[in-house]
């Protein structure tokens, strides 16, 4: 016992002698019959009191000041301003050296690549806000406060800003820099960053107003509308810069820019009106439709964290499937491993959307070769087919994210694997064959190959796109349990860099010989080895299974061999 | 009477998460035609028992067999023998609850997949929600789901955790008939379960777990 112990107990008053119990009635305690039920009628609640108190609930128990926030973020902040700082050094230089070049391919390229941008940037205005809301709110606030009889038009009208302000801020921004780099003079930039920026605020503000409504048609034929306009015009970008097209198609940079400045006031004038209607439309949103969008936000914040952007795919293919809800079933073709190949087979029919994205990194390899960067090709093309072939490996994702599903079937990891490649590999094919043109040389200053050269090129590019996206979804999650590695940002798990890099690594190795010349059988070579690794032959797990069960059979039949009784030599 | 060869072995079975032991020289016998209850308070290692019995954990000591053969999760053969039904089994989002079935069916070589799609539907009754996605389904269905694809395949052991989990009360009846007919049937089950309607209708045998996965009672 320590001293500090016993001074405690000393110190403790010993206990008088107890005293005679009074002799005490028992009473029997009456039934409850009374439960709270306020007999006063309630007040009017003050929404922005209610807000405000939340919040300094909150501001006490904050875990840090926000000096101590700076202190460890100073390396993150510090990098940030040298690399925007080198970033924005770098465009003003392009900017400087593009609006220098007069050839028609130059001139083509700097008014039709930004509005390309614009458009695109519509496009993904609508179709993000239709997928979070865009007003959202917390599992936590929907049940909380959305359940009481409080104005939600007052607790939501906060929530307009961060939508709009972030459409306005990015879209604006990528504009600018691709304005910038395709060498636009600054007013132009001003023009057409402008456009993009008010028009995709005031198409979140569109949103916004049809949320309450749960009416997605308009807006998805917009969206449509608006990706297909950017392809288009990305069609039209490449098929100049080919010669395929005489570049008188793209009007006087003049008349775009009157009509992009007119785009923006137009949509300025848009956004005001929409942000009146919307703010008296807020109390009509569904508190399902507000907490879905919180829900699927919160759920890709964790991804975030983890940089698992599997997971982020994951969680939204889940939600769309989850509002399809229902199919109409189709009968499986063959048996054992046939089945499931079949059945990938029936995906491509089920989701043909999922061609779009295919079809759009082919342009990739043209466009490229068009605008001088043959070399590098292999590299772009092949992470495009990434992007391209990722909605195709749903079942692999599936089978290899939880062991449950892969135990039931009755097939080796490799087998499974295999069989769940083979769909995406027949499409890599295609995209190999199809990309061909593009590596042989469509421009008079792209590439220069011999045809079987250019196909081998091309087919290479291929394999690396879809073993890039073999990685990319059968990546395992970060272990958080592995020792940690230093860093200026603090201690963090090796597997949290990695994933930043999944996939593109692949494409990085298999194409890393034909960029630097080598000849085409090395990235064959580097293909192959990959190609059994991301099968899981090399899998460590079941290599360290095998050779723990070949140990345990080795000391059991030493074991054995040492109890045996030696017989005595007979006479 | 000569005892039968046993379906499953377990030997001296531990397993540890860090310093953490959850199961300590875990034994265990389970031959055809046998049901093996175990049962013990939450904690006991009754689902990590289960885990390592399929290969989802790997044992740090001990060993598995079935039909005499080491588990090993990369054994396709086990899993010919092995049904199982346990927390981590995922769905494909994109594929209806027929289409799993009757995938599941065909990867294990079932000749006529159709009939016995229809057959295995209409027990678990999800025959209204067969063209369904599972992130639309409730849980009771998608357990009812997770059920299914261990009836639709052949089978020697069924191995379940906690069956009855989010079933109704109809459904546990319906589970336990289902069960008591398969061991009928001959196949041996090990099933980790606090449902007293299954442990009684279903066990030819309880085995009470302590802590460590230690063996208090086998009866």
């Amino acid at each position: 016992m320590s001293k500090k112990s016993r001074k405690l107990i000393r110190a403790t008053p010993v206990a008088d002698a107890a005293p005679e119990p009074d002799v005490v009635e028992e009473t029997v305690a009456p039934p409850r019959e009374f439960f709270f039920l306020p007999d006063v009628e309630p007040l009017d609640v003050d929404e922005k009191q209610l807000h405000q108190e939340m919040k300094v609930w909150r501001h006490g128990r904050a875990t840090r000041t926000l000096g101590q926030i700076l202190q460890d973020s100073y390396v993150m902040l510090f990098s940030l301003v040298v690399v925007g700082a080198m970033i924005t050094s770098a465009v003003l230089r392009a900017q400087g050296e593009v609006a220098g070049c007069n050839t028609e391919a130059c001139a083509s390229g700097r008014l039709l690549l930004p509005s390309a941008t614009v458009l695109a940037c519509f496009a993904l205005a609508l179709g993000v806000s239709r997928l979070f809301g865009p007003v959202l709110a917390s599992a936590a606030e929907g049940f909380w406060l959305m359940d009481a009889p409080i104005s939600r038009k007052r607790l939501l009208r906060g929530r307009l800003v961060p939508p709009l302000a972030l459409a306005f801020g990015v879209s604006g921004l990528a504009t600018a820099l691709v304005g910038a780099l395709s060498g636009l003079s600054w007013p132009q930039v001003a023009a057409w960053s402008g456009a993009a920026a008010f028009g995709s605020a005031a198409l979140v503000a569109f949103a916004a107003s049809e949320q309450p409504r749960e009416r997605a048609v308009v807006i998805k034929v917009l969206q449509a509308l608006f990706g297909t306009a950017a392809l288009a015009v990305l069609l039209v970008v490449v098929s100049v810069a080919a010669g395929w097209l005489p570049a008188s198609v793209v009007s006087s940079a003049g008349g775009l820019t009157l009509v992009m400045a007119g785009i923006a006031a137009v949509a300025l004038i848009a956004l005001a009106a929409l942000l009146v209607t919307t703010v008296a439309r807020l109390d009509q949103i569904r508190r399902a439709r507000l907490v879905s969008g919180g829900s699927l936000v919160s759920g890709m914040q964790g991804a975030m964290f983890a940089l698992d952007f599997g997971l982020i795919r994951d969680i939204l293919v889940e939600r769309r499937m989850a509002e399809k809800g229902h199919v109409r079933p189709t009968r499986g073709r063959g048996l054992g491993l046939g089945a499931l190949i079949w059945r990938d087979v029936e995906r491509l029919r089920r989701s043909p959307s999922s061609f779009l994205g295919l079809g759009m990194s082919l342009l990739v390899p043209y466009a490229a070769d068009a605008l001088r960067m043959s070399q590098l090709n292999p590299l772009l093309s092949g992470l495009a087919l990434v992007a391209g072939l990722v909605p195709f490996l749903g079942s692999l994702r599936v089978l290899t994210r939880t062991g449950g599903l892969a135990r039931s079937f009755p097939f080796k990891t490799a087998q499974l694997r295999t069989a769940a490649m083979a769909v995406p590999a027949g499409l890599a094919l295609l995209w190999g064959l199809a990309a061909t043109p593009a590596f042989v040389g469509i421009a008079s200053t792209g590439a220069d190959r011999p045809f079987v050269d250019g196909l081998i090129v091309s087919l290479i590019t291929a394999l690396a796109g879809l073993f890039g996206a073999v990685r990319w979804v059968t990546a395992k999650k970060v272990d958080y349990q592995t020792p940690m590695m230093a860093t200026a940002s603090g201690a963090l798990p090796p597997g949290l860099i990695v994933n930043l890099f999944r996939g593109i690594d692949m494409v990085a190795l298999i194409t890393a010989p034909l960029i630097l010349g080598a000849p085409p059988y090395w990235s064959l070579a580097i293909a192959a080895v990959v190609y059994f690794g991301l099968r899981g032959s090399f899998s460590m797990d079941e290599l360290k299974a095998e050779q723990e069960a070949a140990q345990r059979e080795l000391a059991a039949s030493k074991e054995a061999q040492a109890t045996k009784k030696i017989p005595r030599p007979t006479r | 009477m000569a005892r039968k060869t046993p379906v499953l072995k377990v030997t001296n079975l531990k397993k540890a998460f860090g310093p953490v032991v959850i199961v300590d020289g875990f034994n265990l016998e389970v031959a055809a035609g046998e049901a093996v209850a175990l049962t013990g308070r939450n904690g006991a290692g009754k689902s990590t028992v289960l885990r390592c019995l399929i290969g989802a954990d790997k044992p740090d000591d001990g060993t598995v067999e079935v039909n005499g053969t080491r588990v090993s999760e990369t054994n396709p053969e086990i899993r010919r023998d092995v049904a199982t039904v346990i927390d981590d089994l995922d769905f494909f989002p994109d594929l209806s609850v027929v289409e799993h079935l009757d995938l599941l069916a065909r990867a294990h070589g079932i000749p006529d997949a159709d009939t016995a799609v229809d057959e295995v539907l209409h027990e678990v009754q999800l025959v209204p929600q067969s063209g369904q996605l599972p992130g639309t389904l409730s849980s009771g269905q998608r357990r009812r789901l997770a059920l299914a694809t261990a009836f639709i395949r052949p089978r020697k052991l069924l191995i379940l955790d906690e069956p009855e989990q989010r079933l109704d009360t109809e459904g546990v009846e319906w589970l336990a008939e289902r069960l008591a007919a398969e061991r009928t049937r001959g196949l041996a089950i090990v099933m980790a379960s606090h449902e007293p309607v299954l442990v009684e209708r279903v066990a030819t045998r309880v085995v009470r777990l302590g802590d460590r996965a230690e063996v208090l009672a086998d009866e």
